[in-house]
């Protein structure tokens, strides 16, 4: 009976000790996640960098690969091999970039990033990630599974330039309104909304020039009633020979998650969504610069809004009473 | 009475048409998010005869140095974020147990990205190989069902037949491609013995503070497959926009 009494309090407390089985994670981070240098040739700068492992130790390797924009929306493709002319190398005595080095849970590590450009290099922009990544964990025998490994980036704008002048040549490529209901009247496009409708705008730029550019200005709302509103573009990096979608503020957000996912105005991102209750005509118009002594761009669109809900509603309830009233009179 | 009827039907079909959300008034939107700022003693615009600097004591990299040959612009206080760009994955070890013919076996991960103001930011998968044994035998990626429901590395198809083997994923929750519909549909991971582009699972144009998907890996094999320990390498790239 003592014997099995034992039995079981050694049970217990092996149950009690046994840690839970937990599934080995990893949670990175990285700062700053932009940086943008406009340098000569022949200079060189050290950045630092904090990595932070919030996650389980890990073997985290350091490199730097360039990358080129993927889309107009401010992704980008990380190519598989380095080139270009700028130089990086780590001025910490104890890591290099590609030798992996350990950092425990809730660890931190400086990185200290030095970016050097030799001499007689041709003006240009290149583009680069210095990306953290850990070591997949080993695999386990006799298990079929798949081993996942986390990669962390944070990128590096370098624009080369003796002179210091930029080459700035930005084109308007879209700025137009998404309407479901449009139709062609005297050559002119109209666009219509219900007066309740989001109204979402699209605004791409196209940077032809050799050096990166940031958008500055506003968007501007002109109602028939001379009602005006006003919306500040959020000044995002155009990169050389590429297009970007630019965005203004404040804007009406949309719930594209789960099931609205497939929705028409989820599919495409948008630079503005107004929201309101419009009525009649409405013009909107840009004008955007790019720094001082810059060129202008300048696009416009309209669109009329009617309240077609709110008169259907009224028409319903219309009939409704009308109907009760006859109903009544028989 | 008839009249207070009437009144009251109209009252309230009126009410129900032009009723409007009524919002509080909200810090955020879909283009930026108010965060609190840091309060720093040290922080301001300092210069000198040869350099200007505008810094905040406390962050590193922070402020845009300017001097003789060179500018740099870094950190948050350009960027309006104290949020650091942050990516987990919640488990790295992706078992799918011991594989039978026709049986198909999932296993899950979450993906998580915290971010601030900047906001933009994406997520990428690579695989390093397909699902192999250390002696070469693969599984194939997967092509879904096949005939119209025959997915690649970019669209996303069903994939419930026992009969269609392979290996592949499906996603769930923010941010996700929108070819992935429901639960059924999957897509295999871009090779990169084979040269592929690693495909975007997850990606967000305007703030995200936390972000989460979850990534269900399928494994499918026939009869034919020969025994053994099959393994692959998943890479998940994130990174912010520029």
């Amino acid at each position: 009976m003592r014997r099995f009494i034992i039995f079981i309090i050694v049970i217990i407390f092996i149950i009690i000790i046994t840690p839970d089985a937990q599934a080995q994670q990893v949670s990175l981070s990285l700062s700053p996640p932009l940086l943008e240098l406009f340098i000569k040739p022949g200079k060189s700068i050290m950045v630092a960098y904090r990595l932070d492992n919030l996650g389980d130790p890990a073997f985290i390797n350091l490199k730097v690969l360039p990358f080129e924009a993927k889309d107009n929306l401010g992704n980008i493709r990380i190519k598989p091999e380095f080139e270009g002319p700028v130089r990086f190398s780590l001025d910490n005595s104890d890591l290099q970039l590609d030798q992996p080095f350990f950092l425990k849970t809730n660890g931190s590590q400086q990185i200290l990033l030095r970016i050097r450009i030799p001499e007689n290099i041709t003006d240009g922009d290149f583009y680069y990630s210095l990306l953290a990544e850990t070591a997949p964990p080993t695999a386990s025998e006799g298990i079929d599974s798949a081993r996942a490994k986390a990669t962390i980036g944070s990128n590096i704008l370098v624009t080369i330039s003796n002179s210091g002048n930029i080459d700035i040549k930005p084109r308007v490529v879209l700025f137009d309104i998404l309407s479901k209901l449009k139709f062609n009247f005297l050559g002119k496009v109209i666009k219509i909304f219900d007066s309740a409708n989001k109204v979402p705008l699209i605004f791409i730029v196209e940077n032809k020039g050799k050096n990166m550019i940031k958008p500055e200005g506003q968007i501007t709302l002109k109602g028939n009633f001379g009602e005006t509103a006003k919306y500040d573009i959020i000044s995002k990096n155009i990169l050389a020979e590429s297009q970007r979608l630019i965005e203004a503020t404040p804007s009406a957000s949309l719930d594209c998650d789960d099931n609205n996912r497939k929705k028409q105005i989820c599919l495409f991102p948008t630079s503005l969504i107004l929201s309101g209750f419009f009525i009649g005509k409405y013009n909107l118009s840009t004008q955007i610069s790019f720094g001082e002594n810059s060129p202008m761009i300048f696009g416009s669109t309209t669109f009329y809004a009617f309240p077609f809900k709110m008169g259907g509603g009224i028409l319903i309830a219309v009939f409704i009473i009308v109907w009760i009233i006859k109903r009544n009179k028989e | 009475m008839r009249k207070f009827i009437i009144i009251i039907i109209f009252i309230t079909v009126i009410t129900i048409i032009i009723k409007r959300e009524v919002l509080a008034v909200p810090m955020d939107s879909s283009r930026f998010k108010i965060e609190s700022a840091n309060v720093e003693v040290a922080g301001g615009n300092k210069s000198s005869s040869s350099y200007k600097l505008a810094d905040t004591v406390g962050q590193l990299a922070a402020g845009q140095y300017s001097s003789d040959g060179y500018i740099v612009k870094a950190g948050f206080q350009y960027l309006h974020s104290i949020i650091p760009f942050r990516f987990s994955i919640s488990n790295i070890n992706i078992a799918l147990g011991t594989l039978v013919p026709s049986t198909p076996t999932t296993a899950t991960t979450n993906l998580t990205v915290y971010f601030g103001g900047a906001g933009q930011y994406q997520v990428t998968a690579i695989e390093e190989g397909p699902l192999k044994t250390q002696s070469g035998n693969a599984i194939p990626d997967t092509s879904c069902n096949g005939g119209g429901n025959t997915c690649n590395e970019s669209l996303a198809k069903i994939w419930s037949s026992t009969s269609a083997y392979g290996f592949g994923y499906g996603m769930s929750g923010n941010d996700i491609p929108a070819d992935f519909i429901d639960s059924t549909y999957y897509r295999p991971f871009p090779d990169r013995t084979a040269a592929e582009s690693p495909s975007a699972v997850m990606t967000n144009v305007n703030v995200g503070k936390n972000r989460q998907s979850t990534v269900t890996f399928k494994a499918n094999i026939s009869s034919i497959q020969p025994a053994g320990s099959y393994q692959t390498v998943v890479n998940f790239v994130a990174t912010p926009s520029y």
